[in-house]
């Protein structure tokens, strides 16, 4: 009896582990962050309302990547939905990880996303770029913003920077007085993805791009690229010791703290400054596009976007939860729950404009709008380390920024085959 | 069971004798099966992927074929300057934090065995850090070394001496990631030399002390003979866990600033994660197990160890 039941336990267990998390219709792989907290917030509502059974995988961020990658290639099938940052769309999309949409918007009745959606969210999750089949479809509206403190900018001669050269200005004389305890700049400097993130729009506003048009050459180790690299680094020179190590939470910090004056960050930084139990800045930090250089500033894109993995075995369901959970009323409960709208009406809705923890949104709207999109590239996470480890030199001093340009050019050479 | 070639009746054969007696034959067999069936899945079976893997170009996409290139990512490791670099950081850390770790830990174990060998308390204390899990470890140091908020910096500035950018400068942030892991580990080095001087036997040097040998001499000449296979043991543990150093440079610095503090496993992760190359990534791991063996069997002869 004893035995029979122990062989019954243990069959039970057996299936149950060989089922893994079958239990549930379709599971999500999401970023431990705000971003993913949104869409598991969403996912709890829609399980309520639909009866249905969702699960959510959070991960830390490079983790999402990896087990995405990793189901992927193995075609296990364990996530039928991933979120996904915008720059890892062609990976996921050429190596065949990612469904293409077009069949199931036909089948729905749709030609495609509506287009309340912004036109450079919707470019994103097309692959190629703009052109191809969506891939995805946009969930949280992340573009970067210039965040300053437009006191400190005045008492230092600048009322509203709109050029790098301001930036510089206000940010020169504030580190000056500031004593090694104030700085009138911080970005993130650590190697990797930090340091290439907050140089990109620096180098596209002074015309420098990573490839020509036509995507058969690297232009790194151009005029504008030495231009931007100039400005970066007198950028450095007034921002705190340290910011070799420096990511988004050491810039948001010293942000928050009033330690520093000005920086690049992501609109989901704006809940913690205007939050008091976080912020010694509440109401005093102002937001405007990324100033220009020699042309335009322009935003790095950073959206998240969601898209059915190739090996889903629940695809129909997944296709259904993202039409619903990408609605303008769901995008709305999103944006209240913290996270940058994709849609236009949800930008310009009066309930949320007139609140004063959205009064950044004109300007984020403004950004994505302007924003450009890291270089599309399978290779970018390699592209994105050599180039990182070059600039990371440069910021450390320990080799020319000329060095960094002519090295990261012959990198991304490599890497790309371009010659 | 009786047997007939010692001159006694056979049994007569009963229902199932024939599998008994196979089961008695084959007894040790069966006994060993479970382990060599976990063995085989978890280390011989992974071992011998990884030998394939190392030889084949392994795409991202699951429809393209592994691609057989033979040594080709071995031949690799020759012209990778990103390999190279991380070869010669994890050497620099290797060599100087066991260095450090072992004078420490040896130097904390002859002070207290001889002086406040009651304390036990104190030896409590002294072994918290290695109980702790490395990414808490790693966790605490970056707020100790956090340029404009850690402890680190504030205790400078009210000394009056200069910040420093700890983790984040670089020619501090080698330094940094091995005071934190000499603060981790030194204790499992004074663990084992605590335990090595407890073995000690008194005779030999009660024997010097009639002789007129002095403290140092003594332990020049019968501690340092007496706990070599003690020393040999620890520092090889420690020596093979600091080629796998991992979680302090991946919370600390991810590898930067610089490429300073890149080491062989964070770019094994880079390669095979990252980058999506796991054959490359499975040369390199091959790579760090042939030095780890090498290094191993030649200290293990060093130390007399091996016979």
């Amino acid at each position: 009896m004893v035995r029979k039941l122990f062989l019954v336990l243990a069959a039970a267990a057996s299936a149950l582990a060989i089922n893994g998390v079958a239990w549930a219709d379709f599971t999500i792989l999401v970023p431990s962050s705000s971003e993913g907290d949104g869409l598991r917030a969403a996912a709890a509502d829609y399980s309520k309302m639909k009866g249905t059974k969702v699960e959510i995988v959070q991960a830390p961020y490079a983790n999402v990547f990896e087990q995405g990658a990793n189901a992927g290639a193995t075609k296990s099938g364990v996530f039928d939905i991933i979120l996904m940052d915008d720059p890892w769309i062609p990976f996921f999309a050429e190596n065949g990880h990612l469904e293409d949409l077009t069949p199931f918007f036909k089948q729905a009745g749709l030609e495609g996303p509506d287009t309340d959606f912004l036109s450079k969210s919707l470019a994103i999750c097309r692959n190629p770029y703009n052109t191809g089949p969506y891939v995805c479809l946009p969930y949280v509206g992340n573009a970067q913003m210039f965040f300053y403190d437009a006191a400190k900018y005045k008492e230092a001669g600048v009322d509203a920077p709109k050029t790098w050269d301001d930036v510089l200005k206000a940010s020169q004389a504030l580190t000056k007085e500031g004593g090694g305890r104030y700085f009138g700049y911080v970005f993130r400097g650590g190697q990797g993805n930090p340091v290439v993130a907050d140089f990109m729009p620096i180098f596209w506003s002074y015309g420098a791009n990573m490839f020509n048009e036509d995507r058969t050459k690297v232009t790194i180790d151009t005029p504008e690229g030495a231009a931007a690299m100039k400005t970066f680094m007198a950028l450095r020179d007034v921002s705190p010791k340290g910011i070799e190590s420096y990511n988004a939470n050491e810039v948001g910090t010293a942000l928050a703290a009033g330690t520093a004056a000005s920086s690049i960050n992501w609109p989901n930084w704006v809940a913690t400054f205007e939050d008091p139990s976080q912020s010694k800045m509440v109401g005093k930090i102002s937001y405007s596009p990324i100033p220009a250089g020699t042309k335009p500033g322009s935003s790095e894109i950073g959206h998240w976007t969601m898209g059915i993995m190739s090996a889903s075995k629940n695809k129909q369901e997944a296709f259904d939860f993202m039409i619903w959970a990408t609605s303008p009323e769901q995008i709305k409960i999103s944006a209240e729950r913290g996270n940058p709208p994709v849609r236009t009406s949800v930008f310009t809705d009066p309930e949320l404009t007139k609140q004063e923890k959205f009064r950044h949104y004109p300007v984020l709207m403004e950004a994505i709008q302007a924003s450009t999109p890291r270089p599309r590239h399978p290779k970018w996470p390699e592209i994105e380390n050599a180039f990182g480890i070059e600039l990371s030199k440069a910021v450390a001093g320990t080799i020319t920024p000329e060095e960094a340009l002519k090295n990261s050019q012959i990198a991304v050479e490599e890497i790309t085959g371009l010659k | 069971m009786l047997r007939p070639d010692k001159g006694m009746p056979a049994a007569s054969p009963r229902p199932g004798g024939v599998l008994e007696h196979w089961t008695e034959r084959h007894l040790r067999y069966l006994m060993l099966a479970p382990t060599m069936i976990v063995l085989l899945a978890l280390t011989i079976f992974p071992s011998f992927y990884m030998f394939y893997a190392a030889v084949h170009r392994i795409s991202p996409n699951p429809d393209l074929p592994w691609e057989f290139v033979g040594s080709g990512n071995f031949a690799r490791l020759l012209t990778d300057a990103q390999f190279h670099v991380a070869l010669r950081n994890t050497a620099v850390f290797t060599i100087v934090a066991v260095t450090f770790e072992f004078l420490l830990g040896l130097g904390l174990a002859l002070l207290l065995d001889r002086f406040i060998r009651r304390l036990t308390f104190l030896k409590t204390v002294l072994m918290i850090p290695m109980m702790l899990p490395p990414i808490a470890v790693a966790i605490t140091w970056k707020i100790i070394y956090e340029p404009q908020f850690g402890v680190l910096n504030e205790i400078m500035f009210r000394l009056g001496l200069p910040l420093q950018a700890w983790a984040g400068d670089v020619n501090l942030a080698m330094f940094s990631i091995i005071v934190a892991d000499v603060w981790q580990w030194t204790p499992f080095i004074f663990l084992l030399m605590l335990a090595g001087l407890a073995s000690l036997p008194i005779e030999p040097y009660e024997a010097a002390a009639l002789d007129g040998a002095s403290s140092w001499r003594q332990f020049w000449d019968l501690t340092l003979p007496f706990l070599k296979p003690v020393i040999a043991i620890a520092v090889l543990l420690r020596v093979m866990d600091a080629l796998r150093l991992f979680d302090l440079v991946f919370i600390l610095t991810g590898g930067g600033p610089a490429d300073r503090t890149k080491v062989l496993s964070l770019y094994i992760y880079q390669v095979a994660y990252r980058f999506a190359d796991p054959g490359y990534a499975a040369a390199i791991s091959l790579f760090v197990l042939f030095v780890t063996i090498v290094l191993s069997t030649w200290f293990m002869k060093r130390m007399r160890l091996a016979e």
